[in-house]
């Protein structure tokens, strides 16, 4: 019995292969599969970085001697930047899941790596100056005044 | 004929992306006991077994320019036929799982030939009771002969975790035969 299933899998499957039913996938394809991978994977890690850069810069920048009221900083900061950032990661870790070297070490540990690497990276970013300067000229100052106009108000006008 | 049965998987792998798509039959031939004796370690259905390695074999057959040749063959397509058999086990879900904490005494010491010895004897009847996060790594290990690392590699685990699979299987396993034997 085993051996007439052996002989019909091996039937089955050489007819495919032999009558053209099934074709190899060429190896440009999982070339570009792995550029656009690697790729996706770098964009995923800048975006992330980024992201946490501009929120490190937005909290900083109200954040003088700590006094923020809760309530202003809910209403005023942009939540789509945090709330993109995480996603960013998380899939950039799903990407990276996909490679060889995350499961022949420990995983936690590469991700909890990847993560500090990310916060590090944008409060370098940060302390560099670069975002002082990002956010009085050129294209992303819009960004980086989301929500100053609300952040604004309650400090001129909150009377304690 | 004598020249192609010493020929490595990997060289043989070479020869059918040349286009010497005949060549496919002696891998085929090689690994289709084999994977049928996998997956119906895991599927216990000798139907939807046959299933998953027809569709095993043409799944690697397409992407046969992915694999690596500098790795093993036998990882690859094992690795591909579990993806199968995981994808059928997900979606019947008829596997009883025991909960593996309450089942676990770390104390036991377990010989290896019996567990190879029971395995051999009444394996399907002790595999299917074991969820299948410990099924794996035990049929791999004593069924098919497999290393820590090729199990590593088909199961995309760590090889700690490997080792502390089938320590905690062989200890399920234990339970489970003296159970049926009392």
């Amino acid at each position: 019995m085993s051996k007439e299933k052996d002989l019909t899998i091996e039937s089955q499957v050489m007819a495919k292969v032999l009558s053209g039913k099934v074709k190899m996938k060429p190896r440009w394809y999982f070339v570009l599969g792995s550029l656009l991978s690697i790729t996706g994977l770098a964009g995923l890690i800048t975006g992330a970085t980024f992201l946490v850069n501009i929120m490190l810069f937005m909290l900083r920048r109200h954040g003088r001697g700590g006094q923020f009221r809760l309530q202003y900083m809910l209403d005023s900061f942009p939540l789509w930047i945090p709330i993109l950032a995480v996603g960013l990661l998380i899939l950039g870790i799903i990407v990276l899941k996909k490679y060889d070297f995350t499961y022949k070490n420990n995983f936690k540990l590469i991700v909890f790596g990847l993560i500090t690497s990310v916060f590090l990276s944008a409060y370098l970013l940060d302390l560099s100056g670069l975002n002082d300067l990002w956010s009085t000229r050129g294209p992303m100052r819009g960004l980086y005044q989301q929500g100053r106009g609300k952040m604004l108000k309650p400090y001129f006008f909150d009377v304690r | 004929m004598e020249n192609i049965e010493v020929v490595t998987d990997e060289e043989l792998v070479l020869q059918v992306i040349q286009n010497n798509k005949e060549l496919y039959a002696k891998l085929i031939e090689r690994y289709q006991g084999k994977l049928m004796r996998y997956a119906s370690y895991l599927l216990d259905d000798p139907d939807k077994a046959t299933d998953v390695v027809q569709e095993a074999f043409i799944k690697a057959y397409i992407n046969l320019k992915s694999f690596d040749t500098t790795k093993k063959f036998s990882s690859w397509l094992y690795r591909i036929a579990h993806n199968e058999a995981i994808n059928i086990v997900e979606k019947t879900k008829k596997v009883i799982a025991l909960d593996p904490e309450s089942e676990l005494d770390g104390g036991i010491n377990v010989e290896d030939d019996f567990v190879k010895q029971e395995l051999i004897t009444h394996a399907q009847e002790c595999l299917n009771q074991m969820a299948i996060m410990y099924r794996e790594p035990l049929s791999l290990y004593y069924l098919d002969d497999k290393s820590y690392d090729e199990i590593s590699d088909i199961l995309r685990i760590p090889i700690g975790t490997v080792g502390t699979r089938i320590n905690r299987a062989k200890s399920l396993m234990k339970k489970l035969c003296l159970k049926k034997k009392i």
